[in-house]
């Protein structure tokens, strides 16, 4: 039993750093489910901090990134964010899973060190622990949901159908899309699951195709599944129109489901004509010789979010920056055009529930914006 | 006298590492734990089961719906939810062993699916995904336990569930155990009820383990859905088998090595770590079938001859 201790104790080290830096700790997922989100998200995070840094950085010193990697388990999260706060961090930045970012909180609370998340949807991130040091700038899910039902108000639709898989989120976006369709007096005529795993989605595209709808609400939020859906629309030859949810915003769909989603309409935070967005899609092919997904524009945001910040408060004190931060006035590459980031009235949530947009496929490739905001 | 000492130094041990240490050391020891209390289920009774890591949950989130929605006084708490751990041990076992070993493991999967179903779909009792926050442990006799002192508390359950398992080992139970799973027919014509035997130690590991997961709960004052995913019923089953299925030791060795195991290689080889976990677990049972504590043994055979 000694031996425990002992482990304990000796195979721990600690890490030297410099001491002119301004240290920012970002936790991330590189091996667990949320890592498709994460990975791009920390490409922006790090990219952004170059860029901040060849300007010359932030109060005339360099930023330096403290990455960590929570394997998506929320308990080793919250242990992270401890060891970026014994590493002196100035700010945490979390771009993996929505619990594992409330666990960190729990941490981040207690020591009173700043945190954001510029990605996560969860509702719930800013209400459930009344953290005055913590702020979310990702678009909440229920902004998500209500912006592509407005869209499908401007349609006059009458008649829908609905489909989705049976995992965890699928099915809670399509119990969220079926309340809000019902509010709004729009029929459900076909209600159909794609199981996980399944290997075809005929039957149930078949069944929606009999029930005649104008157009179908896709809440399916699994990549295979979601394919098998386009496939069997396609084999079809259905003409009814594709709202999706948030999930086709994620830009796999580009190459998993080529020549089958080309005038699928979806939600997203990202306008590819707005200015800001043109110039850092410009900075980031010139740098990284790749253009940037719309994933990468959260880190960017995050990370440019906290340097203002820090400039702002016009010192590393954490109670300054937390401040600073509260008073964020900040324009950035995600949302609709003109969109800013803002806490008012105290709120912790900042992004604009006005700020997200409906794109278009357009062949392959996520096209231009067709709807703005949700009213 | 021993216990005394481990429990001495092991909790000592927290007050000389840091925040960050202390935490990834006191979860490391709940992973000890639960993997002692599955090893004795799955090593020494025989029974393939993945619903250990589910009562973990279970524990954990009665202890915190008992105090905080329901308003129960915590010693109160404490024993409500070992009875929920118990009555739904009883629920899956009893049925599970009039069928074959296999039908448990099946049964188990379910249970454990179908806990962190309940537990996304459970509206306000459970949080949702969300699951449940906003909480502290209650003050104990006007004394707040947190820190390196908490850190006690779990090298106590540690140390006295390896107390009870030890002296179950060592017991008639502990052999009937073994015998039933080296031979159910045999064990049978020794006089050995079974199905008694195999309900008896499903239960108690299943309690013990939601003793594991109330203790949990207040670690970082948080609990939600994918801390209790179903991928940890299997890298509990991993520790095991890593350390040497039917031995403490092993079980204890098993569970350190694989918890520690992405700290020590995530700064070396990044996200490659994953790649080394297989390659070991591969390793382990095709060359190491006893695991790492059979390794030791032959070292020791070899050293005192």
């Amino acid at each position: 039993m000694r031996f425990l201790g002992f482990l304990a104790c000796t195979l721990f080290a600690g890490s030297v750093f410099s001491q002119n830096t301004i240290k920012i700790g970002v936790i991330t997922d590189r091996v667990g489910v949320s890592k498709p989100y994460s990975e791009p998200a920390t490409e922006g995070v790090v990219f952004g901090a170059d860029e901040i840094n060849r300007k010359g950085g932030v109060l005339g010193r360099k930023i330096e990134l403290l990455i960590e990697d929570d394997q998506s388990r929320p308990d080793i999260s919250a242990a992270l964010a401890r060891k970026l706060i014994d590493q002196d961090v100035v700010f945490i930045l979390s771009v993996s899973l929505s619990p594992a970012t409330q666990q960190q909180q729990t941490v981040t609370m207690e020591a009173k060190v700043p945190q954001m998340t510029p990605m996560n949807s969860a509702d719930y991130l800013t209400t459930q622990l009344q953290n005055p040091y913590f702020w979310q700038t990702g678009p909440l899910g229920s902004v998500q949901g209500a912006t592509l039902l407005a869209h499908a108000r401007s349609k006059n639709l009458k008649r829908v159908a609905l489909i989705t898989d049976n995992s965890d989120l699928g099915q809670a976006i399509g119990k969220a899309f079926k309340g809000a369709l019902e509010k709004a007096n729009i029929q459900i005529v076909a209600d159909e699951v794609v199981a996980r795993g399944a290997t075809t989605a005929m039957p149930q595209m078949q069944k929606i195709r009999a029930a005649n709808p104008e157009a179908m609400f896709l809440a399916g939020v699994l990549t295979a599944e979601n394919v098998l859906i386009f496939r069997a629309y396609k084999e079809l030859g259905v003409k009814f129109p594709i709202h999706s949810s948030y999930n086709l915003s994620v830009p796999i769909y580009e190459t998993v489901a080529k020549g089958l989603i080309d005038g699928i309409t979806f939600v997203d935070a990202y306008d590819p004509d707005k200015p800001e967005v043109k110039a850092f899609v410009a900075a980031y092919r010139k740098a990284m010789g790749k253009d940037p997904q719309n994933l990468h524009g959260y880190g960017y945001d995050g990370i440019h979010l906290i340097a203002d910040a820090i400039r702002r408060a016009g010192s590393t004190d954490k109670e300054k920056i937390r401040e600073a931060m509260q008073k964020t006035d900040y324009a950035g590459v995600m949302g609709k055009k003109g969109m800013k980031y803002t806490f008012p009235e105290g709120k912790r949530a900042g992004f604009d529930p006005d700020g997200m947009v409906v794109r278009v496929y357009e062949k392959d490739k996520q096209g231009r914006v067709v709807y703005v905001g949700q009213k | 006298m021993r216990w005394l000492g481990a429990f001495l130094v092991l909790s000592g041990a927290a007050f000389l590492l840091g925040d960050y240490h202390n935490d990834v050391y006191r979860k490391m020891l709940l992973w000890v734990t639960l993997a002692l209390g599955y090893n004795f289920l799955f090593g020494i009774c025989g029974q393939v089961s993945f619903s250990h890591f589910a009562f973990y949950g279970i524990g954990a989130y009665s202890v915190v719906i008992l105090l905080f929605q329901l308003h129960v006084p915590l010693p109160l708490a404490i024993l409500l939810g070992v009875a929920v751990c118990i009555v739904v041990a009883l629920a899956v076992a009893i049925p599970a062993t009039r069928l074959e070993g296999f039908y448990l493991a099946l049964a188990t999967l379910a249970l454990a699916q179908l806990f962190v179903v309940l537990l996304n779909e459970g509206g306000d009792i459970t949080g949702g995904t969300g699951g449940i926050a906003n909480y502290r442990l209650p003050a104990m006799l006007g004394l707040q336990i947190r820190g390196p002192w908490y850190t006690g508390v779990i090298v106590f359950l540690l140390l006295l569930t390896l107390w009870v398992l030890v002296k179950l080992d060592r017991s008639w139970f502990g052999r009937a155990c073994r015998a039933v799973r080296d031979n159910p027919e045999a064990a049978a014509a020794m006089g050995i009820d079974v199905a008694r035997t195999r309900v008896a130690a499903f239960t108690l590991t299943s309690a013990l383990a939601g003793v594991a997961g109330m203790v949990y709960a207040f670690v970082d004052n948080t609990v939600n859905p994918p801390i209790f995913g179903l991928e940890n019923a299997f890298l509990l089953l991993f520790m095991v088998i890593v350390g040497g299925s039917g031995r403490h030791a092993g079980a204890v060795i098993g569970a350190v090595l694989l918890f520690l195991l992405p700290f020590w290689l995530s700064p070396l080889v990044g996200h490659h770590h994953v790649l080394v976990f297989g390659v070991l677990m591969l390793a382990a049972i095709l060359l190491q079938p006893k695991g790492l504590i059979g390794l030791w043994d032959q070292c020791r055979h070899r050293f005192s001859r």
